[in-house]
């Protein structure tokens, strides 16, 4: 009987724990200290192991239950447009420190706005560039003139 | 305690700290009139914007959208029908079948007095009950400190309306992050594998930011392709309306107004439940207690009044628990005692005692917020209707890029930057997954706590029974294995019904 998406991330959650569990052992003894450094974590990961394992029995008992109407598991992929935002977001973060934030932050947010809304008209290109535009000016003056934050500069713009 | 108080609100009128308070208001007003935009993710946007002020004005701000947020989504609840936020649910359910009825304006300002009383009642708590609280767990040791966490996690892991199990499993996740990094007592490593990215553990406020954030943003945008709701369209309501008959529409009803605010307070002292779950409580109650329940649906005002007095007075109870004890009652006081931490300042019962007068700043300005928050709603009103029109494809990469300065102006390092990344993806997946999240946030905040008062406990006395023969821990622990307990059998009753539903013949 296969499993559900609960039992896998059961499933997970309990080889997860299990791993971590067992390297808390590593961790040096303090003679002086009357619990280690693994003590706490192991706990935590005990309760994960558990609650983990529970889970992934839960989904068997339930699937097993329901017997040949158990629909079969359909991992949901995300659709085209959350895996694009999170490369998109993801690049964004890469290209920070090498072209610095005014440049990154134009490019992210018009790129984003494209990726969401593919402008159709002129009108919708300006608005898209002057959304862009005003988010980088707007934020830059905000957080470097008047809050005094830093904001990264490019390895390789400089600026 | 009166002098105190006035000292706060004279000085929270000064422009220095009114201004921040008004703009926090009005953009809590606006993050809460946003269908799909969270008093949370309106909260995390704001805070970038308050390192660079002194605490007061920080929190001042922050008091201000939440106090914005809670009555900002009843505006889009009345008049398109779409809560701006969970917490104005309910509103919708009388509110917008009254505006549709030709009273759009009773509809709103019912909910905007309402919000009004409700939170002042709050507050009344709040001022009342957080130092004679903070004095109780003044006399708390580790083990009663320890206890109290324990409840606090049992409660929010075992109200995951998921399942229990993944409420554990949530718990612990966000307890494994805080373990991430060095042990609190001897600073051995534990878990970086060697990395100098995790060396020192991972920042809670990227982290924070990072799982609902992106949760949010990730999930709307997946909403994208769906249908949308149809709007109010045509011509502008008026929202004209005699504010002393509304008014007394909710002060004729003495006893409907002080039990919904009393259900928004303990909803909102038990941690991480939130003002939609008291809003829709109080809702029941006002319909269970009302003469003429079959009339709730169709408009009746009574519906409006519970839901709003009650997720504004939520407000003032989730601020007893970050003040009094040091643990945050929801997502958006996490974000606060974040914010807090930032500034140096270490929240639970000794901030009543170090900081008396910021606490009671932060108490004049949540008194004021309220006030605030009706100039703000009787002046947008109408311009709300048009910012709720704004789009996703233009509000993500807004929000996207100020979550990302946030967590880079921390210290001023990429780091805060890739962890606010990587726990993205995480929180998109665990959300996916069906994981709550409230347990995991919480665990994350509470992690280092636990751990240190639970090893502060065994070098004190290393006899581990203190923690159930001490009374007030013995107490706190068995309310923890009550709430867990109660849970199962809720859960296990849950599946009786349905199993024998199922069961019926289906003719």
């Amino acid at each position: 009987m296969p499993l559900g998406r609960d039992g896998i991330a059961g499933l997970i959650a309990a080889a997860l724990g299990l791993v971590l569990f067992v390297q808390t052992f590593a961790f040096p003894q303090m003679p002086l200290v009357p619990v280690g450094p693994g003590f706490y974590p192991r706990i935590v990961l005990a309760a994960m192991v558990l609650a983990g394992a529970g889970l992934a029995l839960q989904d068997w008992r339930a699937r097993r239950g329901a017997g040949a109407e158990a629909e079969p598991l359909r991992l949901s992929l995300p659709g085209r447009l959350v895996l694009a935002g999170f490369a998109i977001v993801a690049a964004y973060c890469a290209l920070l420190p090498v072209l610095g934030y005014r440049l990154a932050t134009l490019l992210f947010v018009a790129i984003f706005q494209a990726a969401l809304e593919w402008p159709r008209q002129a009108r919708d290109w300006v608005w898209l560039a002057g959304v862009a535009l005003a988010t980088t000016v707007v934020t830059y003056l905000m957080f470097e003139s008047y809050l005094l934050v830093l904001l990264p500069r490019g390895s390789l713009t400089g600026w | 305690m009166i002098d105190l108080l006035a000292n706060g609100l004279v000085q929270i009128v000064q422009w220095k700290y009114l201004l921040p308070l008004l703009l926090g208001t009005v953009a809590g007003v606006i993050g809460g009139a946003l269908p799909g935009v969270t008093i949370t993710l309106t909260i995390i946007v704001v805070l970038p914007f308050t390192f660079g002020l002194d605490p007061l004005q920080g929190l001042a701000a922050m008091t201000g959208v939440y106090v914005g947020g809670s009555a900002g989504g009843l505006v889009t609840a009345c008049l398109l029908g779409i809560p701006g936020t969970p917490s104005a649910i309910a509103t919708t359910f009388e509110g917008f079948p009254m505006a549709r009825g030709g009273q759009p304006g009773r509809a709103i300002w019912l909910g905007v007095w309402a919000s009004f009383f409700g939170g002042l009642i709050g507050g009344a708590f709040l001022i009342l009950v957080t130092g004679p609280l903070a004095k109780i767990a003044l006399a708390f040791g580790p083990w009663e400190y320890f206890s109290l966490f324990i409840l606090a996690m049992a409660m929010v892991a075992g109200l995951a309306e998921a399942s229990l199990l993944k409420g554990v499993i949530a718990t612990a996740i966000g307890l494994l992050i805080t373990v991430i990094g060095t042990d609190p007592i001897m600073a051995v490593p534990r878990f970086n594998f060697g990395s100098e990215f995790i060396g020192a553990g991972f920042p809670f406020l990227p982290v924070l930011i990072g799982i609902f954030a992106f949760a949010q943003i990730m999930t709307d945008i997946e909403k994208m392709s769906a249908p949308k709701m149809a709007g109010a369209a045509g011509a502008a309501p008026s929202l004209r309306v005699a504010h002393l008959k509304v008014i007394g529409e909710i002060l004729s009803r003495p006893f409907l107004l002080l039990w919904s605010s009393l259900v928004g307070i303990v909803i909102g002292v038990l941690p991480a439940i939130g003002g939609s779950a008291a809003s829709v409580l109080a809702y029941d109650q006002a319909k269970k207690f009302s003469r003429r329940p079959e009339k709730f649906g169709s408009g009746v005002p009574e519906g409006i009044i519970a839901s709003e007095s009650s997720n504004n007075a939520n407000v003032g109870g989730s601020l007893v628990t970050i003040m009094a004890f040091g643990i945050p009652g929801d997502a958006v006081t996490a974000v606060m005692l974040g914010a807090m931490t930032i500034h140096g300042i270490t929240s639970g019962p000794l901030f009543m005692v170090k900081h008396s007068e910021l606490a009671y700043g932060i108490y004049a300005a949540y008194i004021l917020a309220h006030v605030l928050m009706v100039a703000v709603v009787w002046v947008c009103a109408l311009f709300l209707l048009r910012i709720v029109n704004v789009r996703l494809a233009v509000l993500a990469p807004v929000v996207m890029t100020l979550c990302v300065i946030g967590a880079y102006a921390l210290n001023n390092t990429m780091q805060g930057v890739y962890v606010l990344l990587l726990f993205g993806v995480i929180g998109y997946v665990l959300v996916k997954a069906g994981f709550p999240l409230a347990p995991l946030i919480l665990g994350l905040i509470l992690g280092d706590q636990i751990e240190i008062n639970l090893i502060r406990a065994i070098m004190t006395d290393d006899n581990p029974w203190l923690f159930v023969t001490r009374p007030i821990s013995g107490g706190l622990l068995l309310a923890a294995a009550t709430s867990v307990g109660l849970a199962v059998w809720q859960h296990l009753r849950h599946q009786k019904k349905v199993a024998a539903a199922e069961s019926e013949p289906n003719f």
